[in-house]
């Protein structure tokens, strides 16, 4: 059977961690090259050799590998665009990190990018992978629980990048690398799965979002109330508010209203530690990621629609953005999507 | 010195609530029930072996100290006017009034009167948040951002009371009061503006025109956020009862979750924690209905200082007030 070969690029969102595992484990995919732009080029290292793959200290090097077919881009939110571009340039297919970039227009250019060079453009959120929500959203489908009439979600309350260890996540903390904290970083997650989940979009967005918590110059937890065109409302808790003592590092759920039952939904699945001389944190096979792979790697074997588009992810952020916008501006903020 | 008690509306609330705890508090005696119904007044007043009236002027006649009222929110205003006037001190169920500015003339009457007038915020005298209170306090946990939830599947049909919003004011009003109220003391600091979003979900709630679903969300001073939820409208099954609160506080310095689907208990596992338990119809334990009366009468004697004050009623149904306009409008709404 035909594998297809990943490069990944950067190591700058930990993010990569789990993803190298899974290419590296998946049936369908082989990693092959890792560049070490950005922040934790030495963890790059380290995995490439790990992993048995080629380490490039550019991105640039990695392109001109021909063995590579695909990428997952990893790398600091404020060089999406040039990366992806690049990469779409040099023919390789693109599993994006989130979110897709710092603005509309940074989006706009990428997804121009992958439709001229005929690459597929993919963009990871996670909940939608997991299967209690694909079981919950079965259900919904079905009827199960009558129409959908209110959600409320914790979509990833995680613990604060300065919490992980071992890893450079300070550009986590520089909006001009991130476009925001925590509610930058965690709420797209929450706003895919309430587009798929309602089959809908928000006309209208309420957000509180700040810097609450930490003392971080940028926010750590932000609620958005989001009101979609067919009547669904929904409340979305967004960032870093765990502690460093909290027993789960992340934290997604949903309580999903129907008019006729009530669905309590727990998504995120832990990862596991080993103790020994040091404790190591375990970044296993999960579900989740494995989809996102899978999905990915099927659309561009068979030439086939990607699940998450560059179309949807710009929708997502647009909303982040608003949700931006209102905070700042204390002011609910009408969307047209 | 024994209080002399007289209870007007012997209802839901009476029967659920209010006729256990009077029984169980020392040094008051209830002398005198009256309600529009005459059966039910003669019913609770047996249970005290008070004299029962129909009649609000001969009930406001009897020699008494203290007025209970547990009727229906629009009728607050008048019968605590009336009681206050007549020199009763007046302990009314929560909200204060249908209105604020009800309630104001409520407070007005009382200071001119130099008499008492307390409102039954009962959940500032249940124990679970009582203690999450007190840990928050002794942690220096210092929360930024609550959400707290109080949804229930109302029973009750549609031409009953609650679901009229002129007697009840709707959801946004009944119980959200509880929960505006209760993330003000949470805080510590004072509601800045609110913006919120109604859904009639059950028929019930459609018929009358009114909410049954209610989200608000409230800034306060030094850039804190508090969500409310309310609920008359949730499909739950009774699985540790009717009623369920949601509580999620996260600070500077740690994070509080307490749910009766999740975590039990301020999240804290210890060899004998209970599962929460709810009697039924209640949002909240019998022995804080107790500890609640016992200290207003205490407030009454002079013994004890207020926790929660006609003010703190008016500030909570203010917050709510606001929270219905916004969501009228669909915009903030400063207070």
């Amino acid at each position: 059977m035909k594998k297809l070969n990943f490069g990944i690029i950067s190591y700058a969102h930990p993010h990569a961690l789990r993803f190298a595992s899974t290419i590296a484990g998946c049936k369908e995919t082989k990693l092959v090259a890792i560049s070490g732009d950005g922040s934790n080029s030495d963890v790059a290292r380290a995995e490439a050799k790990k992993y048995g793959a080629r380490f490039y200290r550019n991105y640039e090097e990695l392109l001109r590998d021909e063995s590579v077919e695909a990428v997952y881009i990893a790398i600091e939110t404020y060089r999406h665009k040039e990366v992806a571009i690049r990469a779409a340039e040099e023919g390789k297919h693109i599993l994006l990190e989130k979110p897709i970039a710092l603005n509309l227009r940074d989006a706009d250019e990428i997804i121009m990018a992958a439709k001229r060079a005929g690459v597929k453009l993919m963009l990871p959120f996670n909940p939608r992978f997991t299967e209690p929500l694909v079981k919950a959203k079965d259900m919904i489908d079905a009827g199960e629980i009558g129409p959908l009439e209110y959600i409320q979600t914790i979509s990833e309350n995680v613990k604060p990048p300065i919490f992980l260890q071992g890893l450079d996540m300070s550009w986590f903390l520089d909006p001009r690398k991130s476009g925001g904290g925590g509610f930058m970083d965690t709420a797209p997650h929450g706003v895919d799965s309430l587009l798929w989940l309602t089959g809908d979009v928000p006309k209208k967005v309420y957000a509180d979002i700040g810097a609450k918590i930490y003392g971080f110059p940028v926010d750590d937890i932000g609620t958005a109330v989001l009101e979609f065109r067919r009547g669904v409302v929904a409340v979305l808790t967004a960032g870093w508010g765990n502690p460093k003592g909290y027993s789960y590092g992340i934290e997604i759920k949903y309580y999903l209203v129907g008019r006729e039952g009530f669905l309590d939904v727990r998504t995120a699945y832990p990862d596991f530690t080993v103790y020994q001389d040091r404790a190591e944190r375990i970044y296993w096979d999960r579900p989740d990621v494995r989809e996102i792979v899978r999905s990915f790697t099927k659309a561009v074997l068979k030439d086939r629609n990607v699940p998450i588009t560059g179309e949807d992810a710009k929708k997502n952020l647009a909303i982040i953005l608003a949700a931006y916008e209102s905070s700042r501006e204390k002011k609910a903020v009408k969307l047209k999507l | 010195m024994r209080l002399r008690v007289g209870v007007i509306g012997c209802g839901n609330i009476f029967n659920l609530a209010h006729k256990r705890a009077l029984k169980g508090i020392e040094g008051i005696r209830v002398v005198a029930c009256m309600d529009i119904d005459e059966e039910r007044a003669r019913e609770g007043a047996r249970e005290f072996r008070a004299k029962a009236f129909t009649s609000l002027d001969e009930f406001l006649d009897v020699d008494m100290d203290v007025v209970e009222i547990l009727t229906p929110t629009y009728t607050h205003a008048e019968l605590a006017i009336k009681a206050l006037k007549a020199g009763k001190h007046v302990i009314v169920e929560k909200p204060i009034a249908l209105t604020v500015e009800e309630g104001e003339r409520m407070i007005r009457t009382a200071e001119k009167e130099g008499l008492n007038l307390f409102v039954g915020h009962v959940r500032r005298f249940d124990k679970r948040w009582v203690q999450i209170k007190e840990i928050i306090k002794k942690r220096n946990i210092l929360p930024m951002h609550i959400r707290k939830s109080e949804v229930q599947n109302l029973p009750f049909p549609k031409d009953y009371w609650y679901w009229d919003e002129r007697k009840s004011g709707g959801v946004a009003v009944d119980l959200g009061v509880h929960v505006t109220d209760f993330l003000r003391w949470f805080f510590d600091s004072e509601p800045t503006r609110v913006y919120a979003v109604g859904k009639s979900i059950k028929e019930e709630a459609r018929a009358n025109g009114t909410f049954d679903h209610f989200v608000m969300m409230i800034g306060f001073e030094g850039e804190k956020t508090g969500i409310a939820e309310v609920s008359w409208a949730y499909p739950y099954p009774s699985r540790y009862g009717v009623f369920y609160h949601h509580l999620d506080v996260i600070g500077k310095n740690g994070r509080i979750r307490y749910t009766p689907l999740d975590t039990p208990v301020v999240g804290v596992a210890k060899a004998n924690f209970e599962m929460p338990r709810f009697s039924p119809l209640l949002s909240t334990f019998p022995d804080a209905f107790e500890r609640e009366l016992r200290h207003f009468f205490n407030c009454i004697k002079g013994k004890e200082e207020p926790l929660v004050t006609a003010e703190d009623a008016l500030i909570a149904l203010k917050i709510a007030e606001k929270a219905k306009e916004s969501a009228r409008k669909g915009e903030v709404v400063e207070i």
